[in-house]
């Protein structure tokens, strides 16, 4: 974040491919000695949905959350929309536009997380509109009637008054879906968006992503729900010991797996459900 | 019956200083804790060192020490060029002193909310200025007031120290009168004062309590 501002701005043209809305490259990152991603090439199209598959501990999430900024990257690139956040320097590390220049180009890009991480103090209608009327400055008008229409996507009409400690977990992370929503994201980051849900709401959730889906919103879906992903994806993406090891159609990934370590994934995951 | 009135009415003089004192403290010392919790939890490391010295200093010696330093040991220091009157001395030990503990108190509550707050807020496109305002302190309140409900009824007691650098609050009148009269009853009507006012700062957090009891942090 500290890095020579001018320096990293010449790099900060626009770039020509479009249809890439996000690219990273040689992505790195290691907390302390462990090394959780070793040199990961990743892009994601304008409007696909892409799932990240693979078992615990592969980096699926380290690499998301490189995407937004909520971890920093020691060496690689990542270029959002054209625009580099990140860019590898002579010397292999990664060098960050200032924080403020990193915030705005994220704002592009809305968060759901396995915990939901809804704002406690807020009601839910307050959860959707914060943002919003602090961050892009929308009067709280606008930001109440967008707030109410996104609660009717998600089905919450009538929890808008509620709080977060009063709802179940499968209604607060689809209120951490609207209140993602509610900025206007170009992409969608879902981090194990149903991991931390008993089974029984597990299928609420889903079912607000998968009518997303339907909007061709750009998703990046980190999951451990093999059929939802074979459902929804366009592409998936296999992680395993910080590399991705596959790159193809739910059919190539999930049904007809070439890598030994993904039917071995496969297989595990059978056998656990 | 003339008497007793007196004698009320005397130490409730004193308890016009006591709420001064009270009032005074609280006003400056709950916004200095707040700018050095900050501090203490920022990116400056000398800051960080020099608020760590400062909390140590004045957690870690007594508060009577603090206030005969402020009143006496100032003038002898300085050839009697720095010279408080000993309200003055109280108000400016006691500021010190309790935004030494409410330093530490906001610094536990805004700590104890969870990073999934901040993540949250900056995949929102928050900036740190804005998520520590919107979303943390609002939180870190709830946490922080039983703590600080402690400390106001500390503050309350601990105002009768003043009576040694002849601040005349409340312990410092019903003592003259005991003296005085030999009358053990001044000291009666002094604990009745005190019992008062700590009951009504118990009132108060109880409902400011109740005011934050609409969420509950997981």
């Amino acid at each position: 974040m500290c890095a020579p501002r001018d320096r990293v701005e010449e790099l900060n043209g626009i770039e020509a491919n479009q249809t890439e809305i996000v690219k990273a490259t040689n992505l790195h990152k290691s907390f302390g000695r462990l090394h959780v991603l070793k040199g990961v090439d990743f892009y994601a199209n304008r409007g696909e949905i892409l799932s990240v598959v693979g078992p615990s501990g592969s980096g699926k999430s380290t690499l998301l959350r490189l995407l937004n900024h909520l971890e920093t990257a020691d060496r690689g690139s990542i270029r959002i929309d054209g625009r580099y956040i990140a860019k590898e320097n002579a010397d292999g590390r990664s060098e960050y536009i200032s924080g403020k220049k990193v915030l705005k180009i994220c704002s592009k890009l809305g968060m759901v997380f396995q915990n939901f991480n809804l704002f406690p103090h807020k009601s839910v209608i307050e959860n959707l509109m914060e943002a919003p009327m602090t961050v892009a400055g929308v009067s709280k008008d606008a930001a109440a009637e967008k707030a109410e229409s996104l609660l009717e996507k998600v089905g919450l009409t009538d929890k808008r008054n509620a709080y977060p400690g009063q709802l179940s977990g499968g209604q607060q992370q689809r209120v951490a879906i609207a209140r993602a929503l509610a900025m206007d994201p170009e992409i969608m980051l879902f981090d194990e968006p149903t991991s931390a849900l008993d089974p029984e709401l597990i299928g609420e959730v889903l079912g607000v992503i998968k009518n997303l889906a339907a909007e061709r919103i750009t998703m990046i879906i980190v999951t451990h729900e093999m059929n939802f992903a074979r459902g929804i994806s366009d592409r998936i993406l296999f992680m395993d010991g910080g590399l991705i090891l596959a790159d193809g159609t739910p059919d190539d990934i999930l049904v007809n797996p070439s890598h030994p370590r993904i039917r071995d994934f496969l297989r595990k995951i059978i056998r656990e459900q | 019956m003339d008497y007793w009135l007196d004698i009320t009415a005397y130490i409730g003089l004193g308890a016009g200083v006591t709420l001064k004192i009270f009032f005074v403290t609280l006003l400056f010392s709950v916004p200095l804790g707040v700018v050095c919790a900050l501090g203490k939890l920022g990116k400056f490391r000398i800051l960080r060192g020099a608020l760590g010295v400062y909390t140590w200093v004045f957690r870690g010696t007594p508060l009577l020490l603090q206030l005969f330093f402020t009143y006496y040991g100032l003038g002898i220091l300085s050839d009697g060029r720095i010279a408080f009157d000993p309200e003055t001395a109280a108000y400016i030990t006691f500021v010190f002193n309790y935004a030494a503990y409410f330093t530490e108190i906001f610094r536990g509550g805004i700590q104890s909310i969870g990073k999934g707050q901040y993540e949250a807020a900056k995949a929102l496109g928050m900036n740190p200025g804005l998520t520590m305002k919107r979303i943390i302190l609002p939180q870190a309140i709830k946490i922080i007031l039983p703590p600080m409900g402690n400390e106001a009824i500390n503050l309350i007691k601990d105002t009768a120290l003043c009576s040694v650098i002849t601040v005349t609050e409340i312990l410092r009148n019903a003592n003259r009168v005991m003296s005085r009269d030999f009358n053990v009853g001044a000291l009666v009507i002094a604990a009745l004062v005190y019992l008062l006012m700590t009951f009504a700062v118990i009132q108060v957090f109880r409902k400011l309590e109740k005011r934050y009891a609409y969420y509950t942090i997981r």
